[in-house]
């Protein structure tokens, strides 16, 4: 019997040692391989586009390769940090640009966007590159992104008597669907309040569509109480979720995945959300193809923004290939992957020049959306602390207010001295 | 000449025991010493300077911190005192069952078995507020009359993450109770039984003074493990709602990974460490004086 | 002991009932969801049988994403750990019993001390040394970090377990003219079969279960253990619940056979190892 064991003990070691060497040895044997982490290649629908994307890229540049690293939503940050404190972070990757660049993890993108013609670089607006940008110089290519818009459940609104051809146009209006859009066990719609920057995403729509303003213009003091627009809207869209309003229950636990969820069982009729999570509901409940329409957010004031998340590509600091990185930059940002992402995984271009696509126009929400980008301002807003202060402080204030309503106006003014010491301290 | 031997022993007791000393050493105190100066740091990304205690003085004077700490020590608290009581009664259970005695302990080891971060995604999905099994059955049961949303509001979010770590944390504690019960000297039962001791008094007099010092350690052990864990919390809730779930591990995981203030998280997990520090110190203190008098007796 | 009586057995039958379904009823969930096609996993009210159930969800996971491999690198980083802490805290227990009779309070209370450091604290200084020493995307990265978190308690199980074999036997060893080495390896291993066993199952269990630190130390998928691909398949945009459960239940399930098979060492080996010493 002992015998048995020492023999276990020592295969168990030598199939230790005999895979850290393989290991080893495969990695010396390489040619170049650039490491590409974003947190979207765990989402399903994404999946066979890149795996497309980097066999083609290998095929097109033999000697460099490109290494996905999968890595949960909610981990991606810590994975990137980790790695970049000690200068091992993946070449390729898509973080929150402003705070990676401001912390050193990022490498200024001028030089090589300098050196590409005219051609290739008027297919980005100035407004879209700004957003990839911290202090004047470029940390990011804009590759994707989503703009927020209110998206119906036809079947839903017409049972209610309500008509799909005018969907409500304000805040009001909004309120009167909303009531009658309201049951026993379903709602209108369902406020968001869970522990990620989603609940920060559409607060600020509705802030904005009120006329209000979160921050002031250069981002050093924070308005969410002090701007009585903005204290409104946020009453008004928190109340939604009061005993008797038009909300689903549970909203501090309801983020994109609840919400989409509610909105795929059909217990909710409407959801303030970019046009990738039709492709998320649809894949949960393919009945509802077809049935859902959108329009831009009900808004109190004329031209209300709405807001536009841009996700970049960038090169990490420490990456010891930066040319191979941009190729391959380069390469994703074309006008054909653009496309495919758009049509397959709903995720919206950030290239002016496809706006005339067949398979774009072709598509009429997606058309839709594409127009309701006009008005937006893109996300996440440029501060350094912005990652902490949208998942954090923000979400707690919500929270708070969600569990506490009377004491909104006193929650969000505290929220206001916090978030602009925080604005303040870098 | 009888030194020498002597010596040689030692060295020979060194030499068993350098390798482990030396493996914690350079796998545990490195990255530790690395840490502690990491707590004198200003550190933002790459660039950092030394400022002295300035973190720890930030971190004091932040109230999160002392919410963070009464927040552990609820959450200790709670976990651990119903860790050791279920799992003594679990193992008392068991050892007056006479069948199937096997099949049961194995039954009631298995959350043990799973780990925290994938049993804590299990009971997300059973917590469910709209589709979940746990609303489906209490509101069938009576027991609430429309869907609870258990993590949503900080007083059942906060039972939800103890009962989950009581969930996964009893087996452990039984395990070892099961395993003290079978030192309890069968004669002092017989004993016992002879003067028409009842059940209760059979556990006082006999069971109890036997398991006494196993309960100490198991919960010694226990709370080491409680006050640093991170995993169900960080699954389950994150910290929320409002902040109630936020005891200090998942405060210094946000302080450092959100909040990217790597100077202050370290000076966050440098107190804790103090504490636990000092926990433990006075635990043994108290428990030392206690077997002592016990031995003296 | 008092005769068990009728009534007594019954009542204690219904609590330790009782006491089983709260145990185990999440296993039936995830059992019970793992098997559901995905259109019923939110069916409400929820369905505690179905017509519908399927092996879908486990070879959708098994085929479309790599748990194959990532079982197999769980497996060696699980058996790895083992092996390099059942062997390091043998050495150290037996040393500490056989060469410092009135005890080493400093080294244990230093073991004891490594166990109290909070994970996320050392998570960015550890990478710093991995990286530093090229183990990143290795199993040793893994290995001598699962290695840490077990050996004070190893150790500490050992110590009892080595105490309460007789000195004699050594002693007797001696005089035959073994070595200190070899009686270590000749006599006390064999002896202490079952308290390695036991501290074994301990060890396999932490290095099984680890999540955060195999998420930092490894990049490449074809190095990922179980609970970080399980981890990778809840996204903030899409849970197939399902899926998910049929992933957890592969990696539950070897476990509990293994610790089902064993389980009797382990009451055994703490009775003779913890609660004696």
């Amino acid at each position: 019997m002992n015998v048995r064991i020492a023999g276990a003990t020592r295969l168990a070691l030598s199939l230790a040692v005999a895979a850290a060497l393989c290991s080893g040895a495969a990695r010396a044997a390489d040619p170049i391989v650039l490491q590409w982490q974003t947190a979207n290649l765990t989402e399903s629908q994404y999946e066979p586009i890149w795996k497309k994307t980097i066999a083609e890229f290998e095929a097109a540049n033999p000697g460099i390769k490109v290494e996905p690293v999968l890595v949960a939503r909610k981990d991606h940050w810590t994975k990137f940090v980790a790695a970049a404190q000690a200068k091992q972070a993946p070449c390729i990757v898509s973080v929150d640009l402003t705070t990676a660049a401001y912390n050193g993890y990022l490498l200024s993108l001028d030089k090589f966007w300098n050196a590409e013609p005219a051609s290739f670089r008027s297919a980005w607006n100035p407004d879209i590159l700004t957003a990839a940008k911290w202090k004047g110089q470029l940390y990011g290519l804009p590759i994707w992104g989503g703009t927020y818009g209110e998206i119906y459940n036809r079947d839903l609104v017409v049972k209610a008597g309500l008509d799909p051809a005018h969907p409500p146009k304000n805040f009001d209006e909004y309120i009167a669907w909303g009531r009658k859009l309201t049951g026993d066990d379903h709602w209108a719609m369902a406020v968001l309040g869970g522990k990620t920057d989603t609940t920060t995403r559409v607060l600020l729509t509705w802030i904005w569509a009120n006329g209000g303003e979160a921050f002031n213009a250069d981002m050093t003091e924070a308005t969410f109480a002090k701007n009585p627009k903005s204290l409104a809207a946020i009453k008004t869209y928190l109340g939604f979720a009061r005993k008797g309003g038009i909300a689903a229950p549970a909203p501090t636990t309801t983020n994109y995945l609840e919400q989409t969820n509610l909105f795929a069982q059909q217990k909710i009729a409407t959801m303030r959300n970019a046009y990738w999570s039709v492709a998320k509901v649809v894949g949960d409940n393919p009945a509802l193809k077809g049935k859902l329409f959108a329009t831009s957010n009900p808004a109190n004031v004329p031209d209300a923004p709405t807001l536009a998340t841009v996700t970049a590509s960038s090169i990490s600091a420490s990456c010891k290939y930066p040319e191979a990185a941009w190729k391959f930059i380069k390469f994703d940002a074309d006008r054909k992957w653009s496309i495919e992402r758009a049509v397959v995984a709903n995720w919206m271009p950030m290239r002016n020049d496809i706006a005339d696509a067949p398979e774009i126009k072709a598509d009429p929400m997606l058309a839709q959306f594409v127009a309701m980008g006009a008005h937006a301002r893109s996300y996440p807003l440029p501060h350094p602390a912005w990652a902490e202060i949208a998942a954090n402080d923000i979400v707690d204030a919500v929270q708070k207010a969600l569990l506490d309503p009377d004491k909104t106006d006193q929650i969000f003014r505290e929220l206001d001295a916090k978030v602009t010491k925080k604005l303040n301290d870098i | 000449m009888d030194l020498a031997p002597r010596q040689r022993q030692r060295l020979t007791g060194y030499l068993f025991v350098a390798p482990v000393a030396l493996f914690l050493a350079a796998v545990v105190i490195v990255p530790l010493g690395s840490a502690v100066w990491t707590s004198l740091l200003r550190v933002r990304g790459l660039r950092s300077s030394f400022v002295g205690v300035a973190n720890y003085a930030t971190v004091l004077a932040d109230e999160t911190f002392w919410h963070g700490l009464a927040r552990s020590a609820a959450f200790t608290a709670s976990s651990v005192l119903l860790h050791v009581a279920l799992g003594l009664a679990l193992a008392l259970l068991l050892a007056e069952l006479r069948t199937a005695r096997t099949a049961l302990r194995i039954a009631f080891l298995t959350p043990w078995m799973v780990a925290p971060a994938v049993g804590a995604t299990v009971w997300l999905w059973l917590l469910e507020p709209q589709f979940g099994v746990v609303n489906y059955l209490a509101q069938s049961a009576g027991l609430i009359g429309s869907p609870k949303a258990w993590l949503g509001e900080p007083l059942s979010a906060f039972a939800s993450v103890v009962a989950v770590d009581v969930w996964r944390g009893v087996p452990f504690v039984m395990l070892l109770m099961l395993a003290g019960l079978q030192t309890v000297p069968q004669e002092q039962y017989e004993a016992a039984a002879l003067d028409g001791a009842n059940a209760w008094q059979r556990f006082r007099y006999v069971t109890w003074p036997n398991l006494r010092y196993l309960v100490v350690v198991a919960t010694t052990l226990d709370v080491i493990n409680t006050v640093r864990h991170y995993d169900i919390i960080g699954v389950m809730t994150g910290g929320g709602p409002a902040s109630a779930t936020e005891v200090l591990p998942v405060l210094l995981y946000n302080t450092a990974f959100r909040g990217n203030r790597f100077g202050e998280a370290a000076a966050i997990g440098v107190l804790l460490l103090a504490i636990v520090l000092a926990l433990v110190v006075v635990y043994i203190r108290i428990t030392r004086i206690d077997r002592d008098a016990g031995d003296a007796r | 002991m008092t005769p068990p009586s009728a009534l007594r057995t019954v009542v204690l039958w219904a609590v330790a009932l009782v006491a089983l379904a709260v145990t185990l009823f999440p296993f039936y969930w995830m059992l019970n969801t793992s098997l559901k096609p995905a259109t019923e996993v939110f069916a409400s009210p929820p369905t505690f049988v179905s017509a519908h159930w399927s092996l879908d969800a486990y070879r959708t996971v098994l085929t479309d994403r790599p748990v194959g491999r990532y079982f197999v690198n769980s497996l060696v980083v699980a058996l790895g750990t083992t092996a390099l802490s059942v062997l390091l805290a043998a050495l150290a227990a037996y040393g500490l019993t056989r060469f410092f009779p009135r005890g080493a309070t400093p080294f244990v209370l230093f073991l004891l001390f490594t166990k109290m450091l909070p994970e996320t604290l050392l998570i960015i200084p550890y990478f710093r040394l991995m990286s530093d020493l090229g183990l990143l995307n290795t199993y040793w990265a893994l290995v001598l970090a699962y290695s840490s978190f077990a050996l004070p308690f190893s150790v500490w199980m050992l110590v009892g377990f080595f105490r309460g074999i007789p000195r004699e036997i050594d002693e007797a060893a001696t005089i035959d003219g073994a070595g200190a080495w070899t009686t270590f390896v000749r006599v006390i291993l064999p002896l202490a079969r079952p308290g390695l066993v036991a501290v074994a199952l301990f060890t396999f269990l932490i290095a099984w279960n680890s999540y955060v630190w195999a998420l930092v130390l490894t990049t490449d998928a074809s190095m990922y253990v179980l609970s970080v691909g399980i981890a990778n398949m809840v996204g903030e945009y899409r849970v197939q619940w399902n899926e998910l459960m049929a992933a957890a239940v592969i990696a539950a399930l070897p476990v509990m056979v293994l610790y089902a098979l064993l389980e009797r060492h382990l009451v055994s080996a703490i009775t003779a190892g913890a609660v004696k010493g």
